[in-house]
């Protein structure tokens, strides 16, 4: 178990994508604790496509990534055949399905990294809040560290379930285990609390305007990335303290629910963000699995250690 | 003191009094419309478990014992004694922020919080930040062929009355069952291992508008003679409407961040 969570830590590491690095805890972890010598594991080579190596072990007859987003993007929604299925307690839409493949309908009107401060170039340098905790030059992003995922694609990590509830919202991410809970405020103007301590999600608010249910989320801690860096190139998509969120939620019909963001931080950039319009497709299952994040700080110490040397290895190559 | 003295100090204690008084019965009218506003049931007429719910942290430390753990640790079976012999405090999964598995999260003393919808509840707590999905409708448990060990295992649960009697198996044999801080004897071990064999029945059950109860029976034929039972946890209900977000970090270490949760 110890070999391959490190296997799967040196291959994310080396095919250089942002993927997050799950470990279904299956066995005791101690195990990871008896690795005495280190050897690098064998790895696809830089910059291979991590998925497509997922694919390539796909039993048949199920859908690859690359099938179900195609489906999903090209996917005309049919309210008829398939109606927006609506909650017995306030006939709302009900969001509750768990969905996987996902697509982009429309794409951000301009990039968020056009938006960028020019002034807020040294924050970004540093990682942001994340300042200390993140090397974005290296082998972490706010992914490695169990952080939630960027508040751009609304905390959704791959396989997401929704639940609503009387009065709420869940989100719960099969990636990392990680949830959102939006309280949404009913007809009779139910105020949600609002003294709550900064955090990475924020503080959620739903309102309902028709059968779109709009969330506005502040009180972020100035810690997520809306977007990971490219070094050497792009700096990390930092946020800040300032950040506000307008999240646009809607079931077109019972087969998909569509997602829009609106980013306004005024610490960071110039304007507002209109993100993409994302759509994901329903999975016929009522739960999702267990899939916690666990970075294990010695093996994190030997992952750093073997980028160290992989690093030290290219220097003298050139 | 002066007899006009003592009158107007008198009055002030009778004045006083009566506006002690008046408070108290405003406070009581406040809690009586609250409770006659409680929805014992759902709107589909499930008990309703709902709320962000919080009990006195629980545990045994210098001979005070207030979780049953005395008698839990003179169950384990001789080779889960010699299994724990290769163990230590660092070897709680807590330390690497792996969520505790119930009952343990029941002893912190950290905020749970209850969602339900028809057929299901969601626990989701505050300390190492996890979800459990609660099939309420007495269906049996995940298909074996989909089962897979998991940290909190995999839960199905029925209504017994007023009490949702919660069925969990599967889990990873990771997860303890106290913390190591939990010492009922100068010679405890501060270990509390469990196995993939781990079986637990909950009881969840409201008994007014602001109390959970929570009891656990905890059976692990691998590691334990017996089942082990642990007393009933009183939770309260907070006057929040959603749980903290608060990220466990495996640098802090667990108590550091559970003195970040309460701040």
């Amino acid at each position: 178990m110890g070999v391959r969570r490190l296997a799967v830590m040196a291959m994310l590491a080396c095919s250089g994508i942002a993927v997050l690095a799950f470990v279904v805890a299956i066995g005791p972890s101690r195990a990871s604790a008896q690795i005495r010598t280190y050897t690098p594991p064998k790895t696809a080579p830089p910059g291979a496509d991590w998925t497509k190596r997922i694919e390539e072990i796909l039993p048949p007859g199920v859908e690859s990534r690359a099938q179900a987003t195609e489906r999903i993007a090209s996917y005309k929604p049919d309210p008829v055949k398939y109606p927006v299925p609506r909650t017995a307690w306030d006939g709302k839409p009900d969001f509750s399905g768990v969905y996987w493949p996902d697509a982009t309908v429309t794409p951000p009107p301009v990039p968020l990294e056009s938006l960028y401060r020019p002034d807020a170039r040294e924050y970004r340098e540093r990682g942001g809040a994340a300042a200390g905790l993140i090397d974005w030059r290296g082998i972490d992003t706010p992914n490695y560290h169990c952080w939630p995922p960027s508040p751009v694609n609304g905390s959704m990590g791959g396989t997401v379930q929704l639940v609503s509830a009387p009065g709420y919202l869940l989100l719960l991410n099969e990636g990392g285990s990680n949830f959102r809970i939006i309280p949404i405020v009913g007809e009779n103007g139910r105020q949600p609390i609002a003294s709550r301590k900064p955090s990475f999600q924020g503080s959620s608010v739903g309102h309902w305007e028709g059968d779109t249910l709009v969330v506005d989320v502040t009180n972020f801690n100035g810690k997520p990335w809306l977007g990971n860096a490219q070094p050497p190139d792009r700096l990390p998509q930092t946020s800040s303290d300032a950040m506000h969120i307008v999240e646009r939620w809607s079931r077109p019909d019972a087969q998909i629910f569509e997602y829009q963001v609106v980013v306004q931080d005024p610490k960071m950039l110039t304007a507002p963000w209109t993100g993409a319009t994302e759509r994901r497709g329903i999975l016929p299952y009522d739960s999702v699995q267990e899939s916690l994040c666990v970075l294990d700080p010695e093996l994190d110490a030997r992952h750093r250690e073997f980028a160290a040397q992989q690093a030290k290895k290219k220097g003298a190559v050139r | 003191m002066s007899r006009r003295a003592m009158t107007v100090v008198a009055g002030i204690v009778v004045v006083g009094a009566a506006l002690l008084a008046g408070l108290r019965v405003a406070v009581n009218d406040n809690r009586s419309t609250e409770a006659s506003s409680f929805n014992a049931k759902t709107g589909w007429g499930e008990p309703n478990l709902t709320g962000v719910w919080k009990a006195t942290p629980l545990g045994a430390d210098s001979g005070r014992d207030t979780f049953n753990l005395t008698k839990l640790e003179g169950l384990y079976t001789s080779e889960a004694r010699e299994r724990m012999k290769a163990l230590s405090a660092n070897d709680d999964p807590t330390l690497r922020c792996t969520p505790p598995l119930f009952p343990r999260a029941a002893m912190l003393g950290q905020p749970v919080q209850i969602v339900q919808r028809p057929g299901f509840a969601y626990v989701l707590t505050e300390a190492y930040p996890v979800f459990r999905i609660i099939p309420t409708t007495g269906r049996p448990h995940t298909a074996p062929q989909y089962l897979f060990p998991t940290q909190m295992g995999d839960s199905t649960a029925r209504w017994e009355g007023d009490t949702l009697v919660v069925d969990v198996i599967s889990f990873n044999g990771e997860g303890w069952l106290a913390s190591p801080h939990d010492k009922p004897r100068n010679a405890s071990t501060g270990i509390w291992l469990t196995s993939d064999a781990l079986h637990i029945v909950e009881r969840w059950r409201r008994i007014d508008a602001d109390t959970l109860e929570y009891q656990a029976r905890v059976e692990d034929p691998k590691t334990l003679t017996m089942p082990w039972e642990t007393p009933t946890v009183t939770f309260k209900r907070q006057a929040v409407d959603r749980i903290e977000d608060v990220l466990c970090r495996p640098e802090d270490g667990p108590d550091t961040y559970l003195a970040r949760l309460g701040s």
